[in-house]
């Protein structure tokens, strides 16, 4: 269960990093929030190959 | 005896609890290697070693009260953390396992013992040594297991995946196990202890400070320090349950290094 | 009294993903109780119920410091 917490919460630390940081050096807004998106989608990803998949 | 106890509580009226109260002073004179948590660190690697010391030097086939409580803490990492997680491997990380459960339990028991009352692990340095030596441990053994190559391999690409989700998930993975693990392993402990402090002092001091108002805020209260109490008995169970959640996931991160498959 | 609004909103969002858990979990010993050889099959949708739950909790907590 704390391993789903970890994988989501690095998900949203790094893609929401990338994101955040692009929106940096464009100059635009709204590329944190796809990078959280694509962060939770990648960790909820990880999380069904590891728990859902037998 | 003023660095032994509550520091922010000077001024007029209610000073509420914040954290100026973990910041404790130094004891002797200036030197700030000699505040209250270091010496709590101390105290509790001795009462450790006395207690279980004293459990098991006269060790009979018929144990004594002292020798079966020792027996049975033992008992409980060894077969119900260490044994039903890592598996059969699990006779090695008994010793570590063990240590960290009553280091933990003991430190954060300390914060209801009367005259202590002090969680060591509320000051967070504690917490984050404690998950390096975990982090460690659970890389260590992973690398002996597998080698490092095969590990680190192991870790960055599951099989059976697409090759064009590695680029989304191998960074995740990365994160998760060198940043992610330890850092939630510490500051759960921390966090759990500092707000658990925290909300006995504002409870304990409010009751005190409602006990010197009007005729009405004294009627107030006795509610207060019951409530007091009765979260004390609720940090007892936090306590212990933070306890074995630390060593449960220690427990977990072996046994996931151990594993050869996913 | 200080502080940002962004904090009581994540206050607010955090109870629906709080009640799924509790939910999903209740859900799941209920049935593991009932017929405790199907532990094994209802685990993995248990985590991943819980997973998405916990996603929407843990997007709200980073919207609070983003925004």
């Amino acid at each position: 269960m704390w391993t789903i917490f970890g994988y989501l919460l690095s998900g949203l630390i790094f893609w929401g990093g990338v994101g955040y940081a692009a929106d940096r050096w464009l100059g635009t807004s709204y590329l944190t929030l796809i990078g959280l998106l694509v962060g939770m989608g990648g960790a909820l990803y990880l999380v069904w190959l590891r728990f859902g998949r037998e | 005896m003023l660095a032994l106890v509550r520091s922010g509580a000077e001024g007029e009226g209610f000073v509420p609890p914040s954290t100026k109260d973990f910041e404790l002073p130094p004891i002797f004179g200036e030197n700030p290697y000699t505040t209250k948590p270091i010496f709590l660190v101390f105290l509790s690697v001795i009462l450790i070693s006395v207690f279980f010391i004293a459990a098991s030097r006269k060790a009979a086939i018929v144990p004594s009260k002292l020798q079966f409580a020792g027996e049975s803490v033992y008992a409980f990492v060894r077969n119900d953390l260490a044994k039903d997680v890592i598996g059969h491997e699990f006779l090695r990380f008994v010793p570590y396992l063990f240590t960290l459960f009553t280091f933990i339990l003991v430190n954060n028991l300390f914060g209801i013992i009367p005259l202590i009352q002090f969680p060591t692990m509320s000051h967070v340095g504690f917490a984050y040594v404690l998950a390096m030596f975990t982090f460690f441990v659970f890389h260590y053994v992973g690398v002996r297991k597998h080698g490092l190559y095969k590990y680190i391999k192991e870790i960055m690409f599951m099989p059976g995946v697409p090759k064009a989700a590695y680029i989304l998930i191998t960074p995740l993975e990365i994160l998760t196990f060198f940043l992610v693990r330890p850092l939630t392993l510490s500051l759960r402990l921390f966090a759990n202890m500092f707000a658990g402090h925290l909300l006995l002092l504002v409870f304990i001091l409010g009751g005190e400070h409602l006990a010197q108002g009007a005729i009405g805020l004294k009627l107030v209260s006795p509610f207060a320090f019951g409530i007091g109490i009765v979260l004390t008995f609720f940090e007892f169970m936090v306590q212990c349950l933070q306890a074995y959640i630390f060593t449960l996931l220690t427990a977990l991160y072996i046994a996931g290094a151990l594993a050869d498959e996913h | 009294m200080e502080g940002t609004l962004n904090l009581v909103g994540f206050g607010l969002a955090a109870i629906g993903p709080g009640i799924a858990t509790g939910l999903i979990f209740a859900a799941y010993i209920n049935g593991v109780a009932r017929q405790p050889e199907a532990r094994s099959v209802l685990q993995p949708i248990a985590f991943l119920g819980f997973a998405l739950a916990e996603a929407l909790a843990l997007f709200g907590l980073v919207l609070a410091f983003v925004l």
